[in-house]
């Protein structure tokens, strides 16, 4: 059951919800503990519902489920082809928002993921790359 | 209830591409002429094809039940038999295109399976056939291109009809989301001067306009000063459920009531203060009752368990 993944489309808000869908059965097949999965799908959540608000182009998720002896975790890219992020340091800053709206999504995902990266081209696209680690039940 | 835009639907065939696709099946100008030289046959076998057609249908009970009264299946009749009749018309412009969009909505309506549809124009070619091969005004080539351009035109026919099936039953599925959606956010007043709303799933954008407007309308109605929002069977809050949360909110503020969120479960919190989010200014508790308890307070009701008195 290891090295499994896939991937989700991010065209329309009904393919955030899918997203969330879906993580929350593979991370919950894959075995983290509830409190993980929350925190999972609401990094999923946030990430792909910038991809829909902000970028101005389709994206996509790719997903990976990763092991190591002991642990479980999964490794899950955002990527899409809209209008970049010029000051990726900038964007990261909780509170800082180009919508108007909390601007804490990045800042969020961060602290909720054990690591995040992100790259980025201005008028190019966006992707950005999360991994979680839990023990393995 | 507001509607929703249904007109873009990526199912239905409109009359742009239907060009497109009569080339896709390489339906042209010599099959129109092929058509043509069938259609004395038609029109002269016409009543003949209607009564075997319907004889046939007589046989199974899925499809007599559609079938209905001596008048309904009259009519029935008469519709099939233009509708055969303009197969071979000659004529395949936008008249003949929503006559064929027209089967597919109204088959969906009421109820009858594309299997049925589909089967039927088996049918038909069965009863057609001999007429093309048979009949000695053909030769053997006109004969073949009778039967080809036939062939081509019956499935631009089940084309159209199919995907306007599939578009009705859309519509339905749009139609029905909808009302889930109303029904699975309901505002009730559950004392004096206190509204609950207990929310189901996740707070996304479409739901939020009209889970505030409700909240809104019934804290009017019911001139309630406290609405407490259940939050426990919602599976998790990310920045645009929290902002929405908070917009409702404020909404309510304005209106001189006030919101106590129930509900929030350990995880939610955890997740709320890892994304940062403070919610410091709102009352919240764990569960409906003590929300609903701290709501007493404030309205200076006291509850008294009379069996303890
Ligand atoms: N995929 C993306 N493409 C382009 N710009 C992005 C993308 N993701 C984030 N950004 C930029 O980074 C900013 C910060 O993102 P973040 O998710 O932290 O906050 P937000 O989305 O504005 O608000 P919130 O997530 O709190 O609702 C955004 O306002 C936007 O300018
Ligand atoms: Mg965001």
């Amino acid at each position: 059951m290891t090295n499994e993944s896939g991937e989700n489309p991010i065209q329309t808000e009904g393919d955030i919800v899918t997203c969330r869908k879906l993580i929350r059965n593979v991370t919950s097949a894959a075995g983290f503990g509830m409190t993980d999965v929350t925190r999972i799908v609401t990094a999923v959540s946030e990430l792909a519902r910038n991809v829909y608000v902000h970028s101005g182009s389709e994206g996509v998720m790719r997903w990976q489920i990763l092991d190591k002896p002991g642990q479980i975790g999964i490794q899950l890219e955002f990527e899409d082809f809209g209008v970049g992020i010029p000051d990726i340091n900038q964007a990261v800053e909780a509170g800082f928002t180009t919508a108007g709206s909390m601007g804490m999504g990045l800042s969020g995902v961060k602290r909720l993921m054990d690591s995040m990266t992100i790259k980025s081209d201005v008028d190019m696209g966006t992707t950005v790359s999360i991994t979680k680690w839990g023990r393995a039940k | 209830m507001k509607s929703m835009e249904h007109s873009h639907s990526k199912y239905l065939s409109n009359f742009d591409n239907w060009a497109e696709q009569k080339r896709f099946v390489d339906f042209t100008d010599k099959d129109v002429e092929f058509l043509k030289k069938l259609h004395p046959f038609a029109v002269e076998y016409a009543d003949t094809f209607v009564e075997k057609l319907y004889s046939h249908l007589m046989t199974f009970s899925e499809t007599k039940r559609f079938l209905g009264d001596e008048k309904t299946l009259m009519r029935l009749k008469l519709a099939q038999k233009s509708y055969f009749i303009d197969l071979t018309s000659g004529e395949y412009g936008k008249e003949y295109f929503n006559s064929r969009i027209k089967v597919g909505i109204v088959h969906q309506r009421i109820g009858l399976s594309p299997r049925i549809y589909m089967s039927t124009y088996c049918y038909y070619m069965q009863l057609i056939i001999p007429h093309i091969y048979g009949n000695p005004a053909f030769d053997a080539d006109t004969a073949k291109g009778i039967f080809s351009a036939l062939y081509k035109i019956i499935n631009l026919d089940q084309e159209l009809a199919i995907s306007a099936y599939i578009h009705a039953t859309d519509e339905v599925i749009s139609r029905q989301t909808e009302e889930i959606l109303e029904m699975s956010t309901p505002v009730i007043q559950i004392w004096e001067g206190v509204v609950a709303a207990p929310i189901i799933g996740m707070l996304d954008s479409s739901r939020t306009q009209q889970f505030m407007e409700r909240l809104l309308e019934t804290i009017v109605t019911t001139n309630s000063p406290v609405a407490l929002i259940d939050i426990t069977g919602v599976p998790q809050i990310d920045t645009a459920t929290a902002q929405h949360l908070i917009d409702t909110i404020n909404a309510v503020k304005l209106l001189g009531s006030q919101v106590i969120i129930t509900g929030v479960r350990p995880v939610i919190a955890q997740t709320l203060v890892h994304l940062g989010i403070d919610l410091s200014g709102i009352v919240t508790r764990p569960t409906m009752a003590s929300g609903l308890k701290v709501a007493l307070d404030k309205l200076s009701i006291k509850v008294i368990d009379s069996s303890k008195e």
